[in-house]
């Protein structure tokens, strides 16, 4: 069965990165968000499994849709790939429930091993 | 004449590209003075010399620098640091205080090729290019000068810096002439398609 996936990412040529990155061997069912608001909009009306998501956006940005997600509490795995990899935002993005942290630019083994680590390979 | 404007695909690649760099750049100065670093969402327009002016100087307040970069594209990048907040850096950086003058020149030149040259180096490794930055100088930015520039309608990528417990914050602006942008157009396009 096809794994409801959100991107939100406010970079097209992001979401089709990690679009293009996810591996082969699975059947995805995408829904991409083109900011923070789009992807709390997606969620709220949706059941994900795992949500892509990018920290730095407009309206509302990463931090604030996994706050929503921690209020709400049901949340989906939640694997943050962000250019901002500071220390400090590393440790609030983890405290808020995301699973996974990885870098950008994004590097598609990285993202096999972090699907694999979640159960999904 | 060839159409140097950026379509919206091309816009938001550079975009996301620069915002990558930023992050490794934001990410080298946060471990160096262990504090958080804010980075803006980055801006890309086109302006003419006068209006870079303009962009760039009507702050007061404020320390510039510039440095030229030559490779197989050519510009320069400015940068405007904030003077409120710069002790309170300097301090996470071990200078002790009172500053001299000479303490302020090194840190401000330290932070541009901290800052200015991580991004710099993070755009054109990823769009697979080769550039050299020169040492960044200190100067004072005079409306005169700005008109001889030779980027005639620059294409300006802008990031704004912002150091968490301080008031200081950093712009970096990246100018280039047209050769460079037309290459720079034919690169994103390479990366989209």
């Amino acid at each position: 069965m096809a794994i409801p996936v959100l991107v939100a990412d406010d970079s097209k040529l992001s979401r089709r990165s990690v679009i293009k990155s996810l591996p082969p061997e699975l059947e995805y069912d995408i829904t991409e968000a083109t900011n923070g608001q789009e992807a709390i909009d997606a969620l709220s009306g949706n059941t994900y499994s795992l949500l892509l998501l990018d920290l730095t956006m407009p309206e509302k940005d990463g931090v604030d849709v996994l706050r929503y997600l921690d209020e709400r509490g049901d949340m989906p795995n939640v694997i943050v790939i962000s250019a901002d990899f500071q220390p400090e935002k590393h440790r609030i993005v983890l405290s808020l429930g995301a699973k996974r942290f990885i870098r950008k630019p994004l590097d598609k083994e990285e993202l096999a091993m972090t699907l694999f680590e979640l159960g999904y390979l | 004449m060839v159409d140097l404007s950026l379509d919206e695909d091309q816009r938001d690649a550079l975009q996301e590209l620069l915002n990558i760099s930023m992050g490794q750049a934001a990410n080298s100065l946060a471990q160096l003075i262990e504090t958080k670093i804010d980075i803006s969402i980055p801006k890309i327009t086109s302006v003419t010399p006068t209006q870079l002016y303009s962009l760039l100087f009507e702050t007061n307040n404020s320390f510039y620098t510039r440095q030229s970069f030559l490779g197989d594209v050519h510009g320069e990048v400015m940068s405007v640091l904030s003077r409120s907040g710069l002790n309170e850096v300097a301090e996470l950086m071990e200078y002790d205080e009172p500053l001299s003058k000479e303490d302020i020149q090194e840190i401000i030149l330290e932070l541009c090729n901290i800052l200015a040259g991580a991004c710099l180096a993070g755009l054109s490794e990823q769009l697979e290019l080769t550039t050299n930055l020169n040492m960044p100088t200190l100067f004072s930015p005079d409306k005169g000068n700005f008109d001889e520039l030779q980027w005639q309608h620059s294409l300006v990528m802008e990031v704004q810096f912002v150091v968490a417990i301080s008031s200081f914050s950093m712009r970096v602006v990246f100018c280039l002439d047209d050769a460079s942008l037309s290459r720079i157009k034919a690169t994103l396009d390479d990366l989209l398609a």
